[in-house]
């Protein structure tokens, strides 16, 4: 008889099983509820709030600490338990699990337009109403990247703004290249090689495997467009990816494709001290305006200097510009303090003195038009070069997509085969891309 | 022994199937909630679109795009690879390391034990260890090759390489299999060896006379599980690609599975993928179903191993 | 067993005459000398390759970072001080914490769980128990993918992902493969034994635990001991299901992603693969034999 418990246990368990088919778990309270009339903010309840977030190195997850700090200051009663080195994988699963954090925020746009369509991530419309905040303080292009389908669900907490890096040492006194070609040219000029072909130092790896070089960022370079106006993909049809990987390979094979990856392996981490620019391993970099802040942490007697990216030869229109995208940070579904939760996104989205100390921290471009014009942001030409490609009309971010992570591995994943030589026909294997970015959002109902 | 208090009326083998039953309950149970269930759920989610938030009647689009995916001939050709060549390349491997151990003289048990070890080791550890070792550039093994004037491939770097470099790891923790090995050769009486050296036979005849067919089903079971486990092919597999590829998970970065050039991709991991990463769950049923399909294909082939031994058993 | 001296007899043939032997005496000699050699020879270098790769893991372990990053393969200098800063770096014990939860409690629920059943399959008589047995290897056998995504969405529902319960809990109602093993052996034990203990009016439960297990118990200690390997390198199951928070992590996921965190600082990686492996092969070397048999046991067909 010592089966009974056990098989009870085993009914309770099933019929757990059969009713859980339905989806998803009931939703905590949610945001935009009529508030009790007249409490100001600061008569919220006390609570815990759980935040994730993406910093990881020391000296970001300190100043973003204190930016909590300064929060706390105002609202005493709530407490923040944060959680540094948090990635969109995570945040996902936290929500769809039912054990979401309070506030969540990412360093990548990529699954905006799913958190909003979903309600993953709830939609702020009502309390950005309800507390009266001005949208219109936000750049454009940072209001793009944080809604979908009308439902503001996150906001953009700093942006990122792409560039060229160098290292004056290393250029021999050339001056940053402009278009494609001087770029391709400077950097044969700068490699140095061993004997037996073996690279010492990079000019410029092309590889889009290499760290930042993504599509998403190498794209604006030549002004290569993802999507047509109904979604459907326009990697095949646009000419300026086939101009864009064309002039990639032919520098990748200038390298060689074996000794270009044996090289790309040796490198060390992007986020620790050992970063190949700071050692002096490669010349010139595509990367983001963060940079510059770790430089001064982790490398501070280097001598670089910051550009904007070259951009195809037929395109002088585009320099100036480049990618942009940014941290957004938003209220998931099920948070169980979300009243509490939205004074922190409201503080750290939008209190000036907030953003421009996190932002002279971080080295990262404020996203208010006050913060931006604030005497306080601390300017220097470095940095200064990113917030005019920030500002630059041209400058262009990667529009919403249900499947934009998909959509971006689909490619990317074409681009490792196409600079490993596995591609005969760049045209044929561009319009495959499309197809398969195009079945998946047919199946994804888009 | 005995037991108090004495004997009831001696009952005979009539009347076990109720005791059976309440012995099996909890098992029953198992099987229902976390065999039958799911498949018959998987079956009805394959039908919809489901991201764990909305569902949506789909009708055939998950198969229909199930023919259109790319993916699936992709990991179904590297799938076709494990089971051709990783899983025969490892059963004789580990075929032969038991016969090389069981005709040691001296040192059998130490060396037994070394052979054994790799086994053990965590795959995740071992993986990254294989991946290290090969590393071009810092890894060991292209540096010693490189000291005998061979030029190392990129290993787990290169598509081609890729697979050869797992069936290697493979190789490495064959352990298991080799002692199983070993307990079917010391099965087979000596004196036969004996009598077919008598008989002039060279040692490939009296491995084919005597040896094969004494092993033959431990043989064959071995090959079959290890087929399905083929099918299953997973960790090592994702753990050799993400480290392998030298991208950091660094936000931006998002990972395809299969690396290098979707070399490694096997249908359990896209399916995760599906799944799990993109959470086009009602696709991922389908995908699941596929595996279902195939991998009992080659459980039927094993039962009709089982059924054949058993009957000769005449049990 | 049977089949094997089925086979064997079929095979055997009548001996040839002795003196052949005589005759060939000392040339046999030197060949077996020479063989003796040869395969001694091939042995020990097979070995020294079995073990390379756990050597170069810890000789890379002790080395700086820089050294790492080339391709030499003796440490310049001897940096114990990489084991330390692994636990620093990351949370290995905590990780060492969860995976332990996980391996003793699923190792515990599936033995508790499965002997019974397989006693069941192996003695009592009734209608469907080669049905039975069939769905057992059936399940054995099934990719743990097929059935991911319901259970996940009953464990989501349940509100136990983010944590280790949805790979333990399923134990408690018998692992597949720990009942195939188990009853594998349990067929072996004569029914002479069991039926003696019920003429001596033992209940089924008694004649288990007095009898039956007592016999067993080398076939239990492999299946606790697979059981307890099965989880401690378990990838897939904590990846699926505990792998959000970087506090809920497995040793095996848990080390994955430190490789990715640390990318190219091979001497920490290779500590950290060190530590998580270390454990292991210690608690191969306290049960060595007990492993042995239960291989062997995994490798009888039905």
């Amino acid at each position: 008889m010592r089966f009974v418990p056990l098989a009870a246990a085993a009914a309770l368990l099933c019929s757990a099983a059969l009713t859980a088919c339905t989806a998803g778990r009931q939703a905590g309270p949610s945001l935009g509820a009529p508030r009790p009339s007249g409490s100001a903010s600061q008569a919220l309840p006390a609570a815990t709030i759980e935040l994730w977030h993406g910093f990881s190195t020391d000296a970001e997850v300190k100043a973003f600490e204190e930016a909590i700090a300064r929060f706390n200051q105002k609202y005493p009663q709530i407490t923040v338990k944060a959680t540094k080195g948090v990635q969109d994988d995570q945040i996902t699963q936290a929500v769809r699990g039912g054990n979401p954090p309070d506030v969540a925020a990412s360093f990548t746009t990529d699954n905006v337009a799913q958190w909003c369509r979903s309600g993953a991530f709830q939609d702020l419309t009502p309390v950005i109403r309800q507390d009266g905040v001005d949208l219109s303080v936000l750049p454009a292009v940072a209001r793009s990247y944080t809604a979908f389908e009308g439902r503001q669900c996150t906001l953009p907490l700093l942006a990122d703004a792409y560039g060229l890096y160098y290292n004056k040492a290393l250029m021999k006194g050339h001056r940053p290249p402009r278009t494609l070609s001087e770029l391709a040219e400077l950097a044969k000029k700068l490699t140095v090689r061993d004997a037996d072909g073996t690279i010492k130092v990079a000019g410029f790896v092309p590889s889009v495997q290499y760290y930042e070089n993504t599509p998403s960022h190498l794209g604006p370079m030549v002004g290569a467009k993802w999507y047509n106006p109904d979604g459907t993909s326009a990697i095949g049809s646009d000419p300026a990816w086939k101009k864009l990987l064309t002039w990639q390979k032919e520098l990748v094979d200038w390298f060689g494709h074996d000794k270009l990856e044996k090289f790309r392996k040796g490198l060390g981490d992007e986020w620790s001290a050992e970063h190949p620019f700071y050692k002096g391993k490669v010349a010139m970099v595509l990367d983001g305006e963060w940079r510059n802040a770790m430089i001064a942490n982790d490398a501070k007697g280097l001598d670089y200097g910051t550009a904007p990216l070259p951009v195809a030869d037929d395109r002088p229109d585009l320099y100036g510009s480049g990618f942009t995208a940014g941290t957004v940070i938003g209220v998931p579904k099920g948070a169980a303090h979300p009243r509490q939760a939205w004074e922190l996104v409201k503080y750290l989205t939008t209190d000036t003195a907030s953003l421009v100390t996190l932002s002279n921290a971080l080295r990262n471009v404020p996203t208010t038009k006050a913060a931006m014009q604030s005497p306080d942001l601390a300017k220097d030409a470095n940095f200064q070069t990113f917030l005019d490609i920030f500002a630059h009309p041209r400058t262009s971010t990667l529009p919403p997509s249900v499947n934009s992570v998909f959509n971006q591995e689909a490619f990317a994943a074409f681009a490792a085969k196409w600079e490993r030589g596995a591609v005969p026909d760049l045209a044929a294997g561009l319009k495959d891309v499309d197809r398969q970015i195009d079945d998946k959002l047919k199946l994804s109902g888009g | 022994m005995t037991c108090l208090p004495p004997a009831p009326p001696a009952r005979r083998w009539r009347g076990e199937g109720p005791r059976a039953l309440l012995w099996l309950s909890p098992w029953i149970a198992g099987v229902s909630i976390f065999f039958v269930y799911p498949l018959l759920s998987t079956v009805y989610f394959s039908f919809h679109h489901y991201d764990m938030y909305t569902l949506e009647f789909a009708g055939l689009d998950n198969y229909r795009y199930l023919l259109r995916d790319p993916r699936v001939g992709v990991s179904a050709r590297n799938t076709l690879w494990l089971v051709a060549i990783m899983v025969p390349a490892t059963v004789l491997f580990a075929l032969a390391l038991a016969q090389l151990v069981v005709r040691l003289k001296a040192g059998a048990g130490l060396l037994r034990t070394v052979f054994y070890l790799p086994s053990l080791v965590p795959m995740t550890a071992g993986t990254i260890t294989f991946v290290f070792l090969l590393n071009p550039g810092t890894g060991p093994v292209d540096h010693l090759l490189s000291l005998a004037g061979v030029r190392g491939p990129d290993w787990f770097g290169d598509p081609d390489w890729s697979k050869p470099s797992l069936t290697l790891l493979s190789l490495w923790g064959c352990g298991q299999l080799m002692v199983i090995f070993m307990a079917a050769l010391l099965d087979v009486p000596r004196h036969l060896y004996e009598a077919a050296a008598i008989d002039g036979a060279g040692p490939w005849r009296q491995f084919r006379s005597v040896t094969l067919p004494v092993i033959a089903p431990v043989l064959m079971f071995a090959l079959v599980t290890n087929v399905i486990y083929a099918l299953q092919y997973f960790s090592q597999a994702m753990v050799a690609s993400r480290v392998a590829s030298g991208t950091t998970d660094s936000p931006g970065s998002s990972f395809t599975p299969g690396y290098p050039d979707e070399s490694l991709l096997t249908l359990p991991q896209w399916l995760f993928q599906a799944g799990f990463r993109d959470y086009s769950m009602g696709y991922a049923c389908v995908l699941a179903l596929l595996l279902f399909a195939v991998s009992m294909v080659f459980t039927l082939i094993l039962l009709r191993q089982f059924r054949r031994a058993g009957a000769e058993e005449g049990s | 067993m049977s089949v094997t001296r089925e086979v064997t007899a079929l095979a055997a043939r009548p001996a040839a005459p002795g003196d052949a032997r005589r005759r060939e005496g000392a040339r046999a000699r030197r060949r077996r000398v020479l063989l003796w050699i040869a395969t001694h020879a091939l042995a020990v270098t097979l070995a020294l390759m079995f073990l390379a790769p756990v050597a170069f893991m810890a000789l890379t372990a002790l080395m700086t970072d820089e050294q790492a990053l080339t391709s030499e393969l003796w440490p310049r200098s001897w940096n114990w001080g990489n084991l330390t800063e692994v636990f620093d770096r990351s949370l290995l014990l905590r990780w060492a914490g969860n995976t332990l939860l996980y391996a003793a409690l699923g190792t515990l629920f599936t033995v508790v769980s499965s002997v019974p059943v397989a006693y069941a399959l192996a003695r009592f008589r009734f209608r469907g128990r080669r049905m039975a047995f069939l769905v057992v290897i059936t399940t054995m056998m099934l990719p743990p993918q097929v059935v991911a995504v319901p259970l996940y969405l009953v464990w989501a529902r349940l509100g136990l992902t983010d944590s280790l319960w949805p790979l333990i809990l399923p134990m408690v109602f018998g692992d597949a493969f720990s009942i195939f093993l188990l009853r594998q052996f349990l067929v072996t034990i004569p029914r002479e034994y069991t039926d003696a203990a019920k003429v001596d009016g033992c209940s089924d439960f008694r004649t288990l635990t007095r009898v039956v297990l007592p016999m067993a118990r080398p076939a239990v200690a492999a299946v606790a001991l697979f059981q307890f390997f099965y989880c401690w390198n378990d990838y897939y199951g904590p990846l699926l299901y505990a792998g959000v928070q970087q506090d809920h992590l497995t040793l095996s996921l848990g080390l994955a992603t430190f490789k990715a965190f640390h990318s190219v600082q091979w001497n920490l990686t290779m500590a950290a693969t060190l530590l998580v492996t270390a454990p292991v092969i210690i608690v191969f070397f306290l049960a060595q034999r007990v492993f042995i048999e239960g291989v062997t046991l995994t490798g009888v067909k039905g």
